[in-house]
């Protein structure tokens, strides 16, 4: 007897199919070559195969690129203000640890003083099922801020992949439910336990990219005023804004309204701190030097964001490594903190 | 003074428990101050909300005309003076220019108020000295008449106000009360006075050497354009303040209001949520100079 349950891998569209009953289910779907998080077909898993992380992170679900805060009309009485209703029940199925944790990072800037109504709602609606990552890419570094690629306790169950069957371990009372219900499931045995933990020391070694944590946080304030430094580091930045964008844990947003014949909208949008505008005013720009957003982006993940709340913001995914057009690489920047 | 972190300040005036839903004001008076900024008279539509919405001088809030968008400017009338609401804009951008085209009885959206305030248990008996420089004299005049209808509570009062114009002063209507307030020292300068212009001429930096406020338990209270701010300090320095006895409000995008957004941070600091009051003390330990 043991604590974990295990599912064949032919049964994951059984499974899903009685999760969508109740969710909408999202899983890894891959259209003109860009995997993304998806709703789910109702038939296809073939992602088991492919699959090794998404472009887009799972942030997306919980904080749109795009998202309406509310809608008004203007009548003879004044301003009619209407809130969206956001009740749907989301089950994420293949989440990355390193995706997972963003979200528990990003919990804490939607927390802090006030609850966001836009974001909350969906996190606590959600379902998070944690699929290993056997396949970590060459850009990932997730293992120096504490992330095992197939370990992690901020999803509600956490999957490893055994061969023909997934190992499922329960990590929270949600998750535990959940599968309690499903009917494809079977109790894992020993040697089933054994092989997962072998598959996920494994994995842990294929990611050999590394960041030194404790020099950065040394080194950072100290070189805060080496423009020099930072002008060298920034030199071939486009300013694009894809790092952040893509970033599991960048939250910078903008706010705007649209309107159209007496009836508009207010929009949340994301932002990026790589563009000149966001910081600009009318008659001044504080960051409006290229080197000094650059710096803002990787101070606010390593020095500010640990100031305020006690963690990196940053999760190691790689993403702003792989996906960037002109190879800037936030692990030489900070492996070449001058002291 | 810490920096804060229950920004709300315990007080929740959250329209329908959302924080980004704004409430709906509605301007009773509109007065123009210079050729481009009008001070807009408000208050809220809900009768509930007049009565029990209070803020403290220093505070800003998130103004909007629904469909153009929203900016914030701080509050610039008193606490004391609550049967309305004042706040000042000046005709720079998309939604201050749509503001400017509002007349009286429209209808605008108002989240608020953030940020911390002036320290009023850090002034009360202390001399003070307001220096402020063009439409700079807004946050700072909620401030001036709070401590002017608690006159008893403080000591001498000196303010130094300037403009690039005798057509660039704002408030006049209170630079004409204070001149004849007798417990009041108040000193206006332009940078360049016309054929009419029969008062003081020279940047406030300047001006505020000349009149030398003794630094001798005194707080100053300085804003305006960042270029005088930058100015003004060294002189009080020279007349003896210490960093401590300096306070300034910071100006930043600030585009949620709450230390979410993102973009107005000074190092881990953001100054819509720690600010936007600070001493030059809490200013010169900033991480960075990007304010």
């Amino acid at each position: 007897m043991t604590n974990s349950k295990k599912i064949n891998k032919k049964d994951i569209g059984g499974l899903l199919k009685e999760w969508s009953q109740e969710f909408t289910v999202f899983i890894p779907w891959r259209e003109s070559g860009v995997a993304m998080l998806d709703k789910w077909d109702g038939t296809d898993t073939g992602f088991i195969d492919w699959y090794r992380n998404t472009v887009k992170p799972a942030k997306a679900n919980f904080f749109p690129p795009m998202e309406e805060m509310f809608r008004f009309q203007k009548g003879r009485e004044g301003y009619h203000i209407e809130l969206p209703l956001d009740e749907h029940k989301q089950l994420i199925f293949g989440i990355r640890p390193c995706d997972a944790r963003s979200l528990a990072i990003l919990d804490m800037t939607f927390t802090e003083s006030y609850q966001d109504p836009y974001y909350l709602p969906k996190r606590n609606n959600a379902v998070l099922i944690g699929l290993g990552c056997l396949k970590p890419y060459d850009s990932c570094f997730c293992t120096s801020l504490g992330i095992s690629p197939a370990e992690s306790t901020d999803v509600d169950l956490m999957l490893t992949d055994i061969g023909d069957q997934f190992l499922v371990k329960e990590i929270t009372q949600k998750g535990k439910e959940l599968i309690a219900r499903a009917s494809q499931v079977e109790e894992a045995t020993e040697a089933d336990e054994a092989r997962a933990k072998e598959v996920r020391k494994a994995a842990y070694g294929k990611v050999t990219r590394r960041i030194d944590t404790k020099a950065i946080s040394e080194k950072l304030l100290s070189c805060f005023d080496n423009q020099d430094y930072w002008e060298k580091v920034a030199a071939k930045c486009i300013s694009c804004g894809i790092c952040t964008f893509l970033c599991p844990t960048c939250y910078c947003f903008d706010i705007n309204d649209e309107l159209v014949k007496r009836q508009g909208a207010r929009f949340r949008s994301w932002d990026s701190c790589a563009f000149p505008i966001y910081t600009k005013m009318p008659m001044e720009n504080p960051r409006v030097e290229k080197w000094r957003r650059v710096r803002q982006r990787v101070c606010h993940k390593f020095e500010f964001y640990p100031m305020n709340f006690g963690t990196i913001a940053c999760t190691g995914c790689g993403r702003c490594i792989r996906l960037c057009p002109v190879n800037w690489d936030i692990t030489q920047t900070l492996d070449k903190l001058p002291g | 003074m810490t920096s804060v972190t229950d920004i709300s300040h315990g007080k929740e005036f959250l329209a329908r428990g959302n924080v980004y839903l704004p409430h709906i004001v509605v301007i009773d008076k509109i007065i123009d101050e210079t050729y481009d900024t009008r001070t807009f008279h408000f208050n809220f539509k809900d009768e509930k909300l007049r009565e029990e919405f209070t803020f403290d001088s220093g505070q800003f809030a998130e103004y909007s005309v629904l469909g153009i968008g929203e900016a914030p400017f701080c509050i610039s009338s008193s606490p004391t003076r609550s049967d309305h609401l004042e706040f000042t804009v000046r005709r720079v951008g998309r939604v201050t220019n749509a503001l400017h085209r509002l007349g009286v009885g429209a209808e605008i959206g108002f989240r608020g108020a953030y940020g911390n305030s002036f320290p009023l248990n850090l002034l009360q008996g202390k001399n003070l000295v307001f220096v402020a420089g063009g439409i700079g004299l807004a946050p700072l005049r909620s401030l001036i008449w709070n401590v002017i209808d608690n006159r008893d509570r403080y000591k001498k009062i000196d303010i130094i106000y300037g403009a690039r114009s005798p057509a660039d002063l704002c408030f006049k209507y209170d630079l004409d009360t204070w001149d004849e307030d007798k417990t009041v020292n108040m000193v206006t300068t332009v940078d360049k006075g016309d054929e009419s212009w029969t008062g003081r001429e020279g940047f406030v930096p300047q001006i505020l050497e000349q009149v030398a406020p003794s630094a001798t338990n005194a707080v100053a209270i300085v804003c305006g354009p960042p270029i005088m701010i930058r100015f003004t300090f060294p002189v009080l320095e020279k007349l003896g303040f210490t960093p401590e006895q300096m306070i300034t409000t910071l100006e930043k995008r600030m585009k949620c209001g709450i230390g979410k957004c993102g973009r107005c941070n000074i190092g881990n600091l953001y100054v819509c949520r720690d600010g936007p009051v600070f001493t030059y003390a809490q200013i010169k330990g900033f991480v960075s100079s990007e304010y």
